[in-house]
């Protein structure tokens, strides 16, 4: 559905985006991840056709943004960061307007601006100014005028920026809700938006992709072992010994020590469950087991070791060392 | 077409939504009645002293040639002021609030969205004309003018308007800020104005070079009632080439980011 293939965007010396190629097919939803400034806006303002690239090719909906503007834009919807209404102008105007220039037949448009506006839950400031609107709302009528002519790929910039927890979590629902007929991609610099609402992400980083995967994959490929976090109560004594003598355990790191409750991470051999080895031998013990579970690499850990070091590629830094080096890793395999 | 109504529509609500086309309006009408009042005041002093030196009938003065002819001359200056105020917002506006992200990843070809503003803002002018017809149908009311140098002096006047608003609107699209755009509008309107002065004293082709530049001396003969190809033919290929240096820059704008 969309295809990039090699795009770069130079403002004059500064190079915004640079050789970066991904695709999204039909009804996915791409997470487009990436700290302020990594070249997240300027590749959609690319995709959307709002500027052209300095080098490489971008595929929308089967037509070609550059050499077809017009019939890639008739098949995207767009929402930029900041929503482009119009102040003095009512919110069915407004839609109206966006109908009509996006070329919904005259026939169709008071149907079509009724669904969208029951759709994004609008339909009570109908006839409010775009301008008196608040933050919610004003996100919510920008993702009614991105979806008003039913396009094929949506194009988000920050969807959920600036609005409350609830608004949030709606907007989400309705992101999910239009994945199934509609291919998304939308940016974000919050990570778990990401892990909530996306089958793939990109992370781009000062305009490089540093990753491309689903946000399972991406937390797999970067936790080198698997790692279990169990809190105990020992009356005092030391479970280090006893637990790094069992099969399949790495390393035992005791992380916390607080009267007589202690916790320890403990790593073992990738794809071995050491679990119920671990529950038996501190039951057998005597002690009390408190807590006993995985530990996942969090996408934000995910992120940070991406983007703070540049040289550490992802292939480099899922072969072997544990996630806690991943991050300060200076001297990476590859670099 | 479709798509140049659709925006044109859109400029001429926003005009009238927001307080710019009243004004705009308000002042017009305010400084053209002014302008009247003192002509016709004027004007009618001077017909009653004739009357005095018994000149009637036939040799009475004509209100075409001795009022209607500086009144209309008077208001092109009145143009110049108030235009700026008209074409200051077309891009600028669009760009400071982001709505030209809409105009441009729209399927809508960059010439589409130039008319449309360009007939938006036209048709704010052709309103503040058709506010000035009370005025002569005043004159129609107590005398007896000619119509048709009228109706050719409007010609002419819509046909200046149009190259005043394709240098605003070329003007708009340079910048974010609506005050800078309306001075430099100003500045180029006003140079476009006096460009002649120096003329006279520059020599014989410099004199011809500035009065074929200058918008204003173009609309004499309209006012006399002739319609000149050559004028008709400046005028439009001015507006061209406003709308054409409108394009250009827009699309410039678009690679530089």
């Amino acid at each position: 559905m969309i295809e990039v293939q090699n795009l770069s965007k130079r403002y004059g010396r500064v190079t915004a985006v640079d050789d970066i190629s991904f695709k999204v097919e039909r009804g996915e939803i791409l997470g487009f991840l990436g700290p302020n400034g990594a070249g997240k806006t300027t590749t959609m303002r690319i995709l959307t056709g709002y500027m052209p690239a300095t080098e490489g090719k971008a595929i929308v909906a089967g037509f070609d943004v550059f050499e077809q503007p017009i019939e890639a834009k008739r098949r995207t919807g767009y929402l930029p960061e900041t929503p482009p209404l119009y102040p003095d102008t009512s919110v069915v105007d407004y839609l109206g307007f966006v109908a009509r220039i996006k070329g919904v037949p005259a026939a169709e448009r008071t149907q079509r601006i009724q669904q969208v506006m029951e759709r994004t839950r609008i339909t009570d400031v109908a006839n409010r100014l775009c301008g008196k609107l608040s933050k919610g709302y004003r996100q919510r009528v920008g993702l009614a005028q991105a979806i008003i002519h039913n396009p094929d790929v949506l194009i988000l910039d920050e969807p959920t920026a600036g609005l409350d927890p609830k608004q949030i979590i709606e907007t989400r629902e309705l992101i999910k809700e239009l994945a199934g007929t509609h291919t998304i991609i939308l940016s974000t610099h919050i990570l778990p938006e990401v892990s909530q609402t996306c089958q793939r992400v990109v992370i781009i980083n000062k305009g490089h992709v540093v990753a491309v995967d689903t946000p399972d994959n991406l937390t797999a490929r970067l936790r080198g072992s698997e790692t279990m976090y169990v809190q105990v109560d020992t009356s005092g004594a030391d479970a280090s010994a006893a637990l790094s003598r069992l099969p399949g355990v790495t390393r035992v790191l005791e992380a916390e020590r607080k009267d007589h409750y202690i916790s320890y991470e403990i790593d073992s051999e990738r794809g071995r469950d050491v679990r119920r080895d671990l529950a038996r031998t501190i039951v057998s013990s005597g002690w009390g087991l408190l807590e006993l579970r995985p530990m996942r690499m969090s996408l934000e850990d995910i992120f940070l070791s991406l983007t703070t070091d540049e040289t550490q590629t992802p292939a480099a830094a899922g072969d072997a060392p544990p996630p806690e080096t991943v991050a300060t890793a200076t001297d990476g395999a590859e670099s | 077409m479709r798509n140049i109504l659709a925006i044109a529509q859109k400029e001429i609500k926003a005009y009238f939504a927001g307080p710019i086309a009243y004004i705009t309006l308000g002042v017009w009408a305010l400084m053209y009645g002014w302008f009247f009042n003192a002509l016709l005041q004027f004007f009618v002093r001077q017909s009653m002293q004739m009357n005095q030196f018994g000149m009637q009938g036939p040799q009475a003065m004509n209100v075409n040639q001795q009022m209607i002819r500086p009144l209309l001359q008077n208001v092109t200056v009145l143009i110049l002021f108030v235009m700026p105020g008209i074409t200051m917002r077309t891009y600028s506006e669009e760009k400071r609030s982001g709505t030209i992200e809409l105009l441009l990843t729209s399927p809508l070809t960059d010439f589409e969205i130039i008319m449309g503003k360009f007939i938006g803002a036209l048709t704010l002018y052709g309103v503040m004309l058709a506010v000035t017809l009370i005025h002569i149908g005043v004159l129609f009311v107590y005398g007896r003018p000619e119509w048709k140098p009228i109706v050719t002096a409007y010609v002419g006047m819509l046909l200046m308007g149009g190259c005043f608003i394709s240098v605003g609107l070329f003007i708009s699209s340079l910048t974010k800020n609506q005050i800078a755009a309306f001075m430099l509008t100003f500045g180029t309107f006003l140079l476009l104005w006096v460009i002649t002065w120096i003329g006279s004293f520059a020599g014989p082709t410099i004199d011809k070079l500035t009065q074929y530049l200058s918008i204003v001396d173009h609309l004499d003969d309209f006012s006399k009632g002739v319609i000149d190809t050559t004028h008709v033919i400046y005028y439009l290929s001015f507006m061209t080439f406003g709308l054409f240096l409108t394009a250009k820059a827009v699309d410039s704008e678009r690679w530089r980011g």
